[in-house]
């Protein structure tokens, strides 16, 4: 192996990774902007911070997570590009694990990192393409898709989005779930008014998720399990 | 021109394929580079192509459920943005739930109708930042980490995964019982204290999205049908709202 010229070109990955992570962020970031000079009305930063507040933290945390656990099994290209392109769970980290095994390659040397970049970077332009040529076939559909009787299907999106989650996480944990959802329940049939601040609700509620499942870790740690 | 006319536009088509294409940029340099310091390295080719094959075939049915995504979001925050996001950076449940949280905060609904083109402003610009920390940390620290762990072995990266799956786990389980106790609360007490008036439609909703998310699991745990699970999500929430429509009628 050609140490010196791989240690070149991971030197280079780590700079070229990290010019692009803040090369994409200015674009995402500033994206909402320049749409707001497009259509002239530009983001309202009180709700913004309001909301970052609510549901941001918890996202955070979720990040914070997923740099550590991700980061070692995707090596240093692999890692730039899944936080730059993003769905981990559902396809990146599945696909470099799949294409690590294919090729049996072992984990934290030279031949992982090439792998995890090439199975990252496949991946996801694949999604790209495929999202590109879908929306270019959604295009004839907008009158269709904007049309009254399909309205309240785009009102229940986010129902139906924790009715599916719902049935993934309770069926993990159902005795954890209890908990929160009872209180959850209960808050807010007592007092309906919090419908409207759902998104901050979500901090007692994880929280109390978060420290009863410390408490059963701790339990099954202290047990040896 | 309504709201959504606008979110349609060619302008934003403009802005959001320019982002993805230097996204796709990026990921076609990372992999010349990758190939060439493969081959320098020795590696076999045909190990190297049969990586990229396996990867580009694994990805089209996950990649198709994603596109089931950008339909969902289209009816309220139209195409091109949902195509930006879930092209790039996000998630599908990530993307619905954080524009949710901006919509309250602005005292509307997702696809109520009530979106106005400052509201979608304010709830792109949550969708950016809150999702932004892997990037962040990847930038500041990617370098150090996968340095400290090449000297100290790889218990650090078993270490972090201990409690912290379970602590991922536990924050979805309360994310998810915050809004299901919303909808189930709207229904009983929504229209006054214990009245039953509110809509119970969000209910239903929830109920047929997780019962179908059942039959998603079932089927590709039990009877060996895992491609199955690359639509589970976006697969159950069109069935969800499906249900939305049939009710509306």
């Amino acid at each position: 192996m050609d140490k010196k010229a791989y240690d070149s070109y991971m030197k280079t990955t780590h700079r070229l990774g990290r010019l692009v992570s803040v090369i994409t962020l200015i674009l995402l970031v500033g994206a909402p902007f320049a749409i707001g000079a497009l259509l002239g009305a530009m983001p309202d930063l009180g709700a913004v911070a309001r909301g970052f507040l609510s549901v941001g933290l918890v996202w955070t945390v979720s990040s914070v997570v997923e740099f550590l656990v991700y980061t070692p099994m995707l090596g240093a290209g692999g890692s730039y590009l899944a936080f730059i392109t993003g769905n981990l769970i559902n396809m990146k980290i599945p696909c470099a694990m799949n294409a690590k095994e294919l090729v049996d390659a072992k984990s934290g040397t030279a031949e992982n990192e090439v792998i995890s970049t090439l199975s990252i970077a496949t991946s996801s332009l694949v999604t790209i393409l495929v999202l590109a040529l879908g929306v270019l076939l959604l295009l004839p559909l907008q009158p269709v898709l904007q049309s009254p009787v399909l309205a309240p299907a785009f009102g229940n999106v986010v129902p139906a989005l924790f009715g599916a989650m719902a049935y993934k996480y309770y069926r993990k944990a159902p005795l954890l779930s209890l908990a929160p959802l009872t209180v959850m329940v209960l808050l807010f049939i007592l007092v309906p008014s919090l419908t409207s601040s759902t998104s901050f609700m979500i901090i007692p509620s994880g929280a109390l998720a978060i420290g009863l499942s410390y408490l059963a870790y701790r339990k099954q740690k202290g047990a040896g399990i | 021109m309504t709201v959504l006319q606008s979110l349609n536009s060619g302008g934003m088509y403009l802005i959001c394929g320019a982002i993805v294409a230097f996204i796709a940029v990026v990921c076609v340099v990372f992999m010349i580079r990758a190939w060439r310091m493969g081959k320098a390295l020795g590696m076999d080719t045909t190990r190297m192509k049969r990586a990229i094959t396996a990867s580009a075939t694994f990805s089209v049915l996950p990649s198709v459920g994603i596109l089931l995504g950008v339909l969902a979001l289209s009816g309220s925050l139209g195409v091109p943005w949902p195509w930006l996001r879930l092209s790039v950076i996000g998630a599908l449940h990530y993307e619905t739930q954080v524009a949710d949280a901006a919509a309250e905060q602005l005292g509307i609904s997702l696809g109520d109708g009530q979106m106005t083109l400052q509201a979608f402003s304010t709830i792109a610009l949550l969708m950016s930042i809150c999702i932004m920390w892997g990037m962040i940390l990847s930038t500041l620290f990617n370098r150090r980490y996968l340095a400290r762990l090449q000297k100290g072995g790889p218990a650090e990266g078993k270490k972090s995964g201990g409690f912290g799956d379970r602590a991922m786990a536990a924050m979805f389980i309360g994310m998810v019982s915050a809004y299901i106790g919303s909808y189930v609360g709207g229904y009983i007490s929504g229209s006054g204290l214990f009245s039953f008036a509110g809509s119970w439609t969000p209910l239903a909703v929830v109920a047929v999205s997780a019962l179908v998310m059942a039959a998603f699991i079932y089927f590709s745990e039990k009877k060996g049908m895992a491609w199955l699970d690359n639509f589970s999500i976006a697969g159950s929430m069109l069935c969800g709202m499906l249900a939305a429509v049939l009710i509306g009628h």
